[in-house]
């Protein structure tokens, strides 16, 4: 670790960050644990029927290493408006780049490996934060972007920067709402305190969040747009042309 | 990840198999979060049992604290919120903030469960190496592709970060950081390029894999033999848990 002084130092630390929406154990009722592990479970059922269907034997590979991305991708500390300093969530970047199915597989994959390996969120709370991030924040954010973009068009730059920014945003703070009522549900933490410190926290992460989440989107749409899980068709049509 | 100071198969929580541990450990957190708000004497007792439990794996005491201090710093943040609340008697007040003796309990109480299954994680992953910890999750019926992606997640993990702090490093020197909007902007496009990186990398290690005999189906190691000693773990366990619960609710 010597040797990543000075790359630390950019980066602000690694662990330093607290992931806020990382309920640890111990904060959640029986009942809502229950549930969001029912919820969960259901989820990660049927992205992997879905996601080994689409992408068949090459599942494995591939979904480890994007899963790694965004593992690495949320250590890099930026700074979010406002003074503080933030990291990328990446719920929505990964629904946009990899689609529902395989980005909420991806997010449900960082989230175990982060609850089991790096005690970041607890075990019996992992049903909730695979939940908040993994269906609100990727599966959400994918469907309220995918809306937002093809209403302005589908193929250009405009509908897709609005769209992954609003979608970024709003799946942060949602899945922040979500997270308070679940804690004032299990009767840890009044709703009032937990709306306010939650949400008006995630307003200012969620800015970061809709512009890191676009700068990046911004680079991957001038030079490998192919990659998109919707590409624009623009590319679509073109490249056979080639062939013709 | 190395245990550091534990040998391995030395004491008899390290020979028991990765499932075993897994399993003991889940049922104590179980336990553990599950038991109501002002419980006292059940999280002692759990308490004690992690505490013989860490005598007895011999991990180091100044390594499970720092783990424990370095997650726990997070964890304060929301644990405060849990003070301030309505209902019982109200112990101090300054302006519309009270501190009420419900507020006081929910915050002990929390606070003793998140600590306690720290702990105990922390003793899982202190004793179990990354590797055993796949095995035993796909010998506890966890689907064998989702254990698969985690294990090649994990693999790939520390090559990525390595690529993400070289990047980060080149940036740095070439003094790309100056202002807070260029900042942003060098690591929206160090995530973009090292996503399509990423993806390419994912097509060539399948190949790779293909050209090594890759069937498609995840390769899962043999799960470890289970002795009598695993099934005593376990009983153990869920003993230790029932007795726990039964301080309140015997009469």
């Amino acid at each position: 670790m010597v040797t990543h002084g000075l790359a630390l130092s950019w980066l602000g630390g690694l662990f330093s960050m607290p992931l806020a929406l990382h309920i640890p154990d111990g904060f959640l009722s029986p009942p809502v644990t229950g549930v969001t592990w029912l919820i969960a479970i259901a989820l990660i059922a049927v992205c992997l029927k879905q996601v080994q269907s689409a992408y068949q034997e090459r599942t494995v590979p591939l979904m480890g290493v994007c899963a790694a991305f965004i593992f690495a991708a949320q250590m890099i500390n930026f700074p979010i408006p406002g003074g503080t300093s933030g990291h990328l969530l990446g719920g929505t970047l990964a629904g946009a780049l990899l689609g529902p199915w395989a980005g909420s597989l991806v997010m449900v994959a960082v989230f175990i490996v982060q609850g089991v390996v790096f005690q970041d969120g607890g075990l019996t709370a992992m049903g909730a934060n695979i939940f908040n991030m993994g269906l609100i924040g990727t599966f959400g954010g994918y469907y309220l972007y995918r809306t937002i973009r093809f209403a302005l068009g589908r193929d250009n730059w405009r509908g897709m920067a609005i769209g992954v920014g609003v979608a970024a945003w709003t799946s942060v703070v949602v899945a922040a709402i979500v997270c308070a009522f679940q804690l004032a549900l299990s009767g840890t933490v009044s709703l009032s305190v937990a709306l306010w410190a939650m949400v008006s926290w995630h307003l200012l992460i969620g800015i970061g969040e809709a512009l890191i989440s676009v700068a990046t989107v911004s680079f991957i749409w001038r030079t490998r747009p192919d990659l998109f899980y919707d590409s624009p068709r623009k590319t679509r049509l073109s490249a056979p042309a080639l062939y013709r | 990840m190395q245990s550091g100071s534990v040998r391995p198969q030395l004491t008899l929580w390290h020979r028991l198999a990765p499932q075993t541990r897994i399993g003991c450990v889940f049922l104590l957190v179980l336990a553990i979060v599950s038991t109501p708000n002002g419980h006292w004497q059940t999280w002692g007792v759990y308490g004690l049992a992690i505490a013989a439990l860490i005598l007895l794996t011999r991990v180091s005491l100044s390594k499970l604290l720092q783990r424990l201090a370095v997650e726990s710093a997070f964890i304060s943040v929301v644990l405060l919120g849990t003070l301030f609340r309505d209902g019982g008697q109200v112990l101090w007040q300054w302006g519309w903030l009270r501190v009420t003796t419900v507020g006081l309990t929910a915050l002990g109480s929390v606070t003793c469960k998140t600590g306690l299954a720290l702990l105990a994680l922390n003793l899982l992953t202190l004793t179990t190496p990354v590797s055993q910890l796949f095995q035993g999750l796909v010998a506890l019926r966890s689907p064998p592709l989702l254990v698969a992606i985690l294990a090649s997640m994990y693999r790939y993990l520390h090559v990525l970060q390595d690529e993400f702090i070289s990047m980060s490093r080149a940036a740095a020197a070439r003094n790309l950081i100056g202002n807070p909007n260029r900042h942003r902007l060098v690591v929206g496009n160090m995530i973009g390029s090292l996503f399509i990186r990423t993806y390419d990398r994912g097509d060539r290690i399948y190949r790779a894999m293909l050209a090594r005999g890759y069937q498609g189906l995840p390769t899962v190691g043999q799960s470890p033999p289970l002795f009598a000693r695993d099934g005593w773990a376990l009983t153990v366990t869920v003993t230790l848990a029932l007795l726990g619960q039964a301080i309140y609710l015997l009469p």
